[in-house]
């Protein structure tokens, strides 16, 4: 059944907070510390990237006092070896979690998640407050798959199967060295993976904006829910979320 | 190879004792007396003890440019002479051959009845397939044609140089011939692919003489070639790579970076991927390589290297159709596209909030709930 | 009157795919001629859109016999339409890896695609070594190789691989055939030079690998050289890698001198009948090269530019490569198709549009009045065209230039033939010779005047004013020759936006090799078989002869050409 909420009275809000706003431990911890490692290796990830592909600082003088290079690049290995940990360890957490870490998943076989995501976009757009969750919303959920899961599989193989090239016949040449004549050859792996690293910015700036226009607009405390875990919501908004079980 | 084709035969150890041709010839027929065969007999058992174990080899040419014979004729260990003077018998070769026309054809089917499964086919050059192979042909039957029924009776090919593994330069894009490399054009034979623009003279003799020498193919890689060549990149390998660690870079053609030997990585070098024994081995006898004289290696023997943009860009453009620019120049857009639409969400988002102030705050109503 | 045909096809010991038919009149002499490229890779149409500066890779893969040529022609044409200057230290290098190509080249043309044709294998096996010995101590008195126990090992070699059954690539051929004249000691000396010359080959072209990385396939850069020079650096161009260049080119000097030319006279001699066969059009043309001032002053090239029509070599006719009306490319007989049904267009103009009407194959003959070749018919002026090392010589010689005139005399007077002789098959064989001769003295020219500059401070190799793509404008047109082993090389770049909007080679085996034109002109292959007598159709010696000593290149001449009939309205040559 349909019920609207009634405009809020922002005095009564600043007096009786409780009364409108409830807290739930939306995000547990491990969704907490994989979304933070996660930021920390794509920043890392991308900068060194971005000097590998077009190194800037020339060093003068004999090449035994310098390691830049060399350096850059084993630091973009180390973060690509915990983003890999990382990003499996979300995995796992998908099945182990609450239902708010599977609610990213997109539904696409349900009617319920599509309406959910067009009205998500209709509700940005034409700045609505719109409908709440408290776990991710269709939209959210469907750009965290293409964003995070798929861009992460993506790099993932691209990058260990180009790491994989000093050695081709050993572990990881044989885990996923056939990537690479999949996608035309090393310099066509090379690209992709440069291309698909560009998703992660184009993410990254739609994604920080999202939280805090979102914060702002539900008030739900999206912001600090990635520290603290704890959701906000009014009475009355908490059962949308039901198509995730 | 059986193991009688590679030994001397009876003949050249006799020879070796000193036996001369005449009593050589008493013995074939005391031999031929011994096993109660009757004189007639005697010419076979003379063919037989005579026959020399040197491996026939039909060296097939076809939208080639010939780089890959000049370059095993460059080999120096061996020398392109010891090996098709002594170890193998290059029966067919449209490169060195005396003779020409109906007599060379002639010569190929005779080595495919007499030597069926016991003949290398080696290939230099790639066939059009595009409208019946009429881009190539040989004695007037297409060179797709001739390949196919060559391989038929062949123990194993051997397919030179880019063209014939890979496709090369024919076969880049559009590839108006419709050329295919080998493997794709035969099937139920062991190909062995050696790539390269040419390959290097040296891995050339090296393989065959492998093959006569081991008598068995060597051990390949994923893509067929021969893991003692193409098992390392260039770039792990290169004298220049304490430049590439340290981030010394040549900038441009003959600057300082240049002229100390810095690593040419910003010129577009193909080392880091590229599968070959330049590095190692070096080329024409170990003089030099692409890389040790000032250019970038262009890759040359990597599938599609003609295909991976501009030689001195170190990034192709995207291969999407209508797409003509760098993954640097389409990130940098859909970034700034993402923040302009965020700035511009962002803008009316205030608008909205000044104007709502004077209105009730419709943005709080939540649309209908299920 | 019955009329044979004589098919060769493939011809051997060329490079690519060439089909010879012969018509033979009742006596056996060829009445007419038909030359057909049967391979087409179509280079040209894969250019369009990529990027200029890789364009001399793409165009060096049109022929790895004469690698390099079609790569500097390539250079020269992208630097000419962006108006780059190479510094001359570039220009130096260049000449120096363009000369040890010629020496190269006409040695393994010489001993191992053409020698084979005059030289009796099986003969030699009849040699006695020692008479052998003495016969090489007369032709070459400075080579040292030439003992009776030297030839005897040879002998024994050869002796072996006959006996073996397995004759390899000699065997089915026409030894004993009786146009070889060759007694058995000289076809012996032949074979044993045959064999030090193919080791030899490997040596001089580590020239290329010093300043290119490697051959076949060296590597150019649009602007200059790649390889830097550094007298005080340890990773380029220093004083090591320059005496090891020297040194190569001292031993090309003795193999010139000492082997190529004392054979090449003493099998001319037991052949000058063949100085009145094969001589073909008549027409001869060269571009020129190797430039004394810059690839733009075409007054200054060693090789000189210019036309002799008609065997007049008391006249030089002026070829303006930037003049669109002088050359055309007709299609009368290729298997193309130009639009509008037209037969002729200037290479700016340049149409290639496969268009294959000749039988399905396997087929047993083409039909000499329609279509029949790959090739297109290059036609200056309506004539068609010799070019090659003949004609670099004869068009020298007209045009009197003093080294030149210098070793064609003195060729003409060891031989006893008068200038007349040289319009032949044999004249053919011997200019690439003396070609040589002249190649090996340049080459260390060329490195003195390196030497020279490097002395005097001035050590540069590219000049990159104009590498950035940034800097150049939207529409640049360029041309570039040079005289490759086989003769008049030109490429035409058309860049639009940074990219190859169009991109046309002429290449000399096509000159040579072409069909027959509208008027029914046969090309220079064609021309030079008419009138030669044949022992035995089956065993076409003589076509080989005369086709041989053009050099054919047929990867060169069908890697044509440009696909969509853009017009290259006018061409800059400076
Ligand atoms: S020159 Fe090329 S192969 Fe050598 S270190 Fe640099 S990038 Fe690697």
């Amino acid at each position: 059944m349909a019920t609207r909420v009634q405009a809020l009275d922002v005095a009564d809000v600043a007096a009786r907070p409780h009364r409108y706003f409830r807290r739930m431990y939306v995000w547990q911890w491990p969704i907490r510390v994989f979304h933070w490692i996660n930021a920390i290796c794509v920043t890392v990830l991308f900068s060194t990237g971005l000097y590998i592909a077009s190194p800037i600082l020339a060093p003068a003088g004999e090449p035994y006092t310098h390691f830049v290079m060399a350096r850059v690049r084993q630091i973009h290995f180390i973060f690509a070896f915990l983003f890999v940990v990382n990003f499996l360890w979300r995995i796992y957490w998908f099945w182990m979690g609450n239902n708010y870490a599977r609610s990213g998943f997109p539904f696409v076989w349900r009617r319920q998640w599509w309406r959910d995501l067009f009205r998500q976009v209709g509700d940005y757009l034409r700045l609505k407050r719109g409908h709440v969750h408290l776990g991710h919303n269709a939209l959210g959920g469907l750009s965290y798959t293409i964003f995070v899961i798929a861009l992460g599989w993506a790099q993932i193989f691209t990058g260990l199967s180009l790491y994989s090239e000093t050695v081709p016949s050993g572990f990881w040449g044989r885990l996923v060295g056939w990537v690479i004549p999949l996608l035309g050859g090393s310099f066509q792996t090379r690209m992709w993976h440069h291309l698909f690293a560009w998703g992660f910015v184009f993410f990254a700036i739609l994604h920080v904006y999202i939280v805090f226009y979102d914060g702002q607009q539900y008030k739900n405390g999206l912001v600090t829910a990635i520290v603290s875990g704890e959701k906000f919501y009014q009475e009355g908004d908490i059962d949308h979320d039901t198509w995730l079980s | 190879m059986s193991k009688a084709d590679v030994k001397p035969t009876t003949y050249d150890v006799l020879r070796e004792l000193g036996v001369d041709r005449r009593s050589f010839l008493k013995f074939c027929t005391m031999a031929a007396a011994a096993l109660g065969l009757d004189a007639s007999a005697v010419g076979k058992v003379v063919e037989a003890l005579e026959k020399k174990p040197r491996i026939p080899v039909i060296w097939l040419h076809g939208l080639e440019c010939t780089c890959c014979s000049e370059s095993f004729i460059r080999s120096s260990h061996p020398i392109a002479q010891d090996v098709v003077l002594n170890m193998i018998s290059l029966d067919y070769d449209d490169t060195l051959q005396a003779a020409a026309g109906f007599q060379v054809e002639e010569i190929r089917k005779r080595i495919m009845k007499e030597y069926p499964g016991q003949y290398i086919l080696a290939v230099e050059g790639n066939a059009p397939t595009k409208d019946g192979g009429v881009y190539c042909t040989v004695g007037g039957q297409t060179f797709l044609e001739i390949l196919r029924e060559t391989a038929e009776q062949a123990k194993a090919v051997v397919a030179w140089g880019s063209c014939a593994s890979n496709g090369c330069v024919q076969a880049a894009h559009p590839n108006p011939t419709g050329a295919k490399p080998v493997h794709k054009l035969i099937d139920g034979k062991p190909v062995i692919n050696v790539p390269g623009c040419p390959p290097i003279g040296e891995v050339m003799t090296g393989l065959l003489t492998y093959i006569l020498t081991f008598d068995r193919l060597p051990d390949l890689d994923r893509i067929g070639r021969p893991k003692m060549f193409y098992a390392q990149r260039l770039h792990d390998k290169c004298f220049r790579r304490a430049f590439f660690d340290a981030g010394q870079f040549v900038e441009n053609w003959d600057d300082e970076g240049a002229r100390k030997g810095w690593c040419l990585y910003k010129m577009g070098c193909r080392g880091p991927s590229t599968y070959n024994s330049c590095a190692t081995f070096k080329w024409n006898n170990g003089v030099s390589w692409p890389i040790g004289s000032g250019h970038g290696c262009i890759g040359c023997s990597e599938a599609n290297f003609w295909d991976n943009g501009p030689f001195y860009e170190r990034l192709s453009t995207v291969p999407l159709p209508g797409v003509d620019s760098t993954p640097d120049q389409i990130g940098k857009v859909a970034a700034i596209g993402a923040g302009a639409g965020v700035a511009a969400h962002f803008a009316s988002f205030l608008v909205r909030r000044t104007m709502s102030k004077d209105k009730p705050d419709e943005s709080h109503v939540s649309a209908d709930r299920d | 009157m019955s009329t044979q045909r004589v098919v060769v096809d493939p011809i051997t010991r060329i490079e690519g795919h060439l089909r010879i038919e012969a018509m033979l009149d009742e006596r056996g002499v060829i009445k007419d001629a038909m030359s057909t490229g049967t391979m087409w890779r179509g280079i040209e149409i894969i250019l369009k859109g990529r990027d200029p500066r890789d364009a001399w890779a793409f165009t060096e893969r049109i022929c790895g016999v004469c690698t390099t040529v079609h790569a500097l022609a390539s250079v020269r044409c992208v630097e000419n339409a962006l108006g780059i200057t190479v510094p001359e230290n570039a220009e130096i290098i260049r000449n120096i890896m363009f000369l040890t190509q010629y020496v190269q080249d006409h040695v393994i043309h010489f001993y191992h695609l053409h020698a084979l044709d005059w030289v009796d294998v099986v003969s030699a096996l009849k040699a006695d070594p020692a008479a052998t010995a003495a016969l090489a101590q007369a032709v070459s008195p400075s080579w040292p190789t030439a003992s009776p126990g030297y030839f005897r090992d040879v002998a024994t070699t050869l002796t072996k691989f006959v006996q073996s059954g397995q004759l390899g690539i000699f065997q089915n051929a026409y030894w004993g055939h009786p146009a070889y004249k060759l007694p058995p000691e000289a076809n012996l000396m032949a074979v044993a030079h045959y064999l030090e010359a193919l080791k030899w080959q490997k040596e001089i072209i580590k020239i290329h690998t010093i300043f290119g990385g490697k051959n076949p396939h060296p590597n150019y850069v649009v602007g200059g050289m790649p390889c830097s020079i550094d007298l005080n650096g340890d990773n380029c161009i220093n004083i090591e890698r320059l005496n090891y260049v020297k040194g190569l080119i001292e031993d090309a000097t003795r193999i010139i001198e000492g082997l190529y030319l004392p054979d090449l006279f003493a099998v001319a001699s037991f052949y000058t009948e063949w100085a009145g066969i094969g001589a073909g059009i008549g027409n001869y043309m060269a571009y020129g090269d190797v430039p004394q001032n810059g690839i733009g002053d075409v007054s200054k090239l060693r090789f000189p530019r210019g036309i002799v029509l008609g065997r007049n070599l008391s006249e030089v006719h002026p070829l303006d490569l930037s003049d669109a009306s002088q050359i055309t490319e007709e299609i009368s007989h290729s298997w193309y198709s130009y639009p509008g049904g037209q037969q002729a267009l200037h290479p700016f103009d340049g149409v290639t549009e496969p268009h294959y009407t000749g039988p399905k194959p396997p087929y047993e003959h083409l039909d000499e009045n329609g279509q029949y070749s790959w090739l297109k018919a290059p036609r200056w002026k309506g004539n068609a065209m010799e070019v090659g090392p003949l004609a670099r010589l004869l068009v020298g010689y007209a045009a009197g230039n003093t080294e030149i005139r210098e070793v064609v005399n003195e060729a003409l007077g060891r031989l006893k033939v008068p200038a007349t002789a040289l319009f032949s098959t044999l004249g053919r064989t011997a200019a690439r010779g003396l070609e040589s001769r002249l190649a090996v003295h340049w080459l260390m020219a060329e490195y003195e005047h390196l030497v020279a500059n490097l002395k005097a401070g001035i050590t540069g190799t590219a000049d990159t004013s104009r590498w950035d793509p940034a800097t150049w404008p939207a529409e640049a047109k360029g041309f570039g020759f040079t005289e490759a082993p086989r003769g008049s090389l030109g490429h035409w770049v058309h860049i639009q936006n940074g990219k190859i909007a169009n991109y046309q080679a002429i290449v000399p085996s096509t000159w040579n090799a072409s069909p027959k034109d509208a008027k029914g002109q046969h090309g220079a292959y064609e021309a030079a078989l008419l009138g030669t007598p044949m022992a035995d159709a089956s065993k076409p010696v003589e076509i080989l002869r005369t086709i041989h000593s053009f050099d054919p290149c047929l990867a060169c001449a069908s890697h044509v050409l440009g696909p969509d009939g853009r017009v290259l309205a006018e061409v800059t040559v400076r």
